[in-house]
């Protein structure tokens, strides 16, 4: 668990002062407009978004994701088992599975556009597509190599292909199901934040790129510290309940049989 | 519970050929009856394991027959469970010990809640993990996880349990411990065992008839009683003079046959490696 928040690493904390602290230093030396200094920053980023701005401008960015990346896993899940599990299956899809994934997301962004407009469905579809991908080959990695003993187990005591299904290699699949949708939410995040630069009139992407045009330069790198904390939430968040969901896999694995 | 003269398994003229071509198991026929501790001995990656799946019908025949009670089998029948030599691979690491023994009772319908909780308890204290019920499979010794695939087989209340080298990756003296375990269940639960090894003594010890295989393609070379006394004792079955006599007879059989087998097979073809890649994967 320490690995996971850093708590009472000294070190790193250090760095971070001594970044920052570097960062204000030189921005006072050089007056610069493009870089302001650091506490300027700051004293935007808490004027900005403990206001109505965070409720305008983040809560639909969040709020896209959350269904962009709920319908990703949705999808990615039920059809990276039923790959993984079918060998026919898996032969028939992986070729157009591995080229249609080497599309980097973000150049799907203008079909969408073409295709539904720029509305919040845009965004959510662009987001899903994104973030399916990696959630969808982990879960067909891991349906693949659930262990032919315990496939043999689960026919002997007379279950199913369904109950298979369910009960012993979506479970068997649970460590890289995580490990898809960890990438998977860093992809999302990649994916709203440039969606909304490109065809948006509001959330976070539009708000960075609008602060840039209008010369709004500490309220544009609050917008990117906001997307960092954001981030950084999230992913923690994320890694949290990974363990506490998947306490059995890191026990499992901390302790070599 | 059934009559024990009666044949409870009748594996008649089994052959397995793979897709491939390859020819794991040439013919076997062999019977197990009712209550009865039967081994089936034979060298390493003799097809053994391609058998007993064969057997219990996760593969099927290419030729001849399996029978259970003189009906044939088809898909692996609920009288029967196989207990795999990889126990960490076979059990369900999400689950805890009572998780795991209660998973396959969930699929019969004619026992009540109560009794599959009865059964479960049951057959966790009869392998002597009881404080141990609420662990993780991973929290546990080799032994001990290989006595929780054994629990679970027990709690589903199979006629039969085919053992697949059960007790090949774990310690000599918890392979001891275990190799009484299986005698002490069958008597317990009057379950009749099938099992598959390449330890000779083993076979001996615990046998109450022993199937010495050859190399693959593999036939069964010699059906050999075990008049050994009963109870069987890790210390005095050991060092019966007849106990002595049956291993140095098996271990001619085997050492014996291996040679023919192998001249023949640079004779014919070069099968016997990939046998031993295909049929038996885990030794």
């Amino acid at each position: 668990m320490n690995k996971v928040f850093n708590r009472g690493n000294a070190a790193g904390i250090i760095t971070v002062i001594v970044l920052l602290l570097l960062w204000q230093v030189i921005a006072m030396w050089k007056q610069t407009v493009y870089v302001p200094p650091v506490s300027t920053i700051f004293l935007t980023f808490l004027k900005e978004w403990f206001s109505p701005t965070f409720g305008q401008q983040a809560v639909p960015s969040l709020y896209r994701m959350a269904v962009g990346y709920f319908f990703a896993s949705l999808i990615g899940i039920a059809i990276g088992i039923v790959i993984g599990s079918f060998k026919r299956i898996y032969q028939l899809l992986d070729p157009v599975l591995q080229f249609w994934r080497a599309i980097p997301a973000t150049a799907i962004i203008p079909v969408g556009i073409l295709l539904i407009g720029i509305g919040d469905q845009m965004k959510m579809v662009v987001i899903c597509f994104g973030a399916m991908w990696p959630i969808l080959i982990n879960t067909a990695d891991g349906a693949r190599l659930v262990p032919t003993e315990r496939l043999d187990t689960a026919r002997i005591f007379g279950l199913t292909p369904i109950e298979t299904l369910l009960r012993v290699i979506l479970p068997s699949a649970t460590p890289m199901i995580a490990a898809g949708m960890r990438t998977g939410l860093s992809i999302a995040f990649i994916m709203i934040v440039v969606s909304e630069m490109i065809g948006s009139t509001d959330g976070l992407g539009y708000y960075i790129l609008q602060a840039q045009r209008t010369f709004a330069i500490p309220e544009m790198y609050g917008g990117i510290l906001l997307l960092a904390i954001l981030g950084y939430l999230l992913n923690t968040g994320f890694v949290w309940a990974e363990h506490k969901v998947l306490a059995w896999h890191y026990g499992q694995t901390a302790r070599p049989v | 519970m059934s009559n024990p003269s009666e044949i409870l398994l009748d594996v008649n003229g089994l052959q397995k050929r793979y897709a491939d071509g390859t020819l794991a198991v040439q013919e076997i026929t062999l019977n197990v009856r009712a209550r009865e501790f039967v081994s089936i001995v034979g060298p390493s990656g003799c097809g053994k394991t391609t058998l007993l799946k064969t057997i219990c019908a996760l593969l099927a025949p290419t030729k001849g027959s399996v029978k259970l009670h003189g009906t044939l089998i088809t898909e692996p029948p609920p009288q029967m469970v196989l207990v795999f030599q990889d126990y960490a691979r076979s059990l369900f690491p999400w689950l805890t010990v009572t998780g795991n023994v209660m998973f396959p009772l969930r699929k019969r319908k004619d026992m009540t809640q109560a009794e599959k909780e009865t059964a479960s308890q049951r057959a966790i204290e009869a392998v002597g993990l009881t404080k141990f019920a609420k662990h993780y499979p991973w929290q546990l010794s080799g032994g001990m996880q290989q006595r929780v695939a054994i629990a679970r087989a027990v709690a589903f209340r199979p006629e039969i349990l085919l053992l697949d080298e059960p007790f090949a990756s774990v310690d000599a003296l918890t392979r001891a411990d275990l190799e009484d375990l299986t005698l002490q269940l069958r008597d317990e639960f009057g379950i009749t065992m099938l099992l598959v090894t390449h330890d000779i003594d083993e076979a001996v010890y615990l046998s109450d008839r022993v199937f010495v295989l050859s190399t693959p393609p593999s036939t069964v070379l010699e059906e050999i009683p075990i008049l050994l006394s009963q109870p069987r004792d890790q210390v005095a079955t050991r060092s019966e003079p007849g106990f002595l006599q049956l291993r140095n007879h098996i271990h001619g059989l085997i050492g014996k046959k291996k040679e023919d087998n192998s001249k023949r097979f640079i004779l014919d073809s070069p099968i016997p490696r990939s046998v031993e890649l295909e049929g038996d994967p885990v030794s």
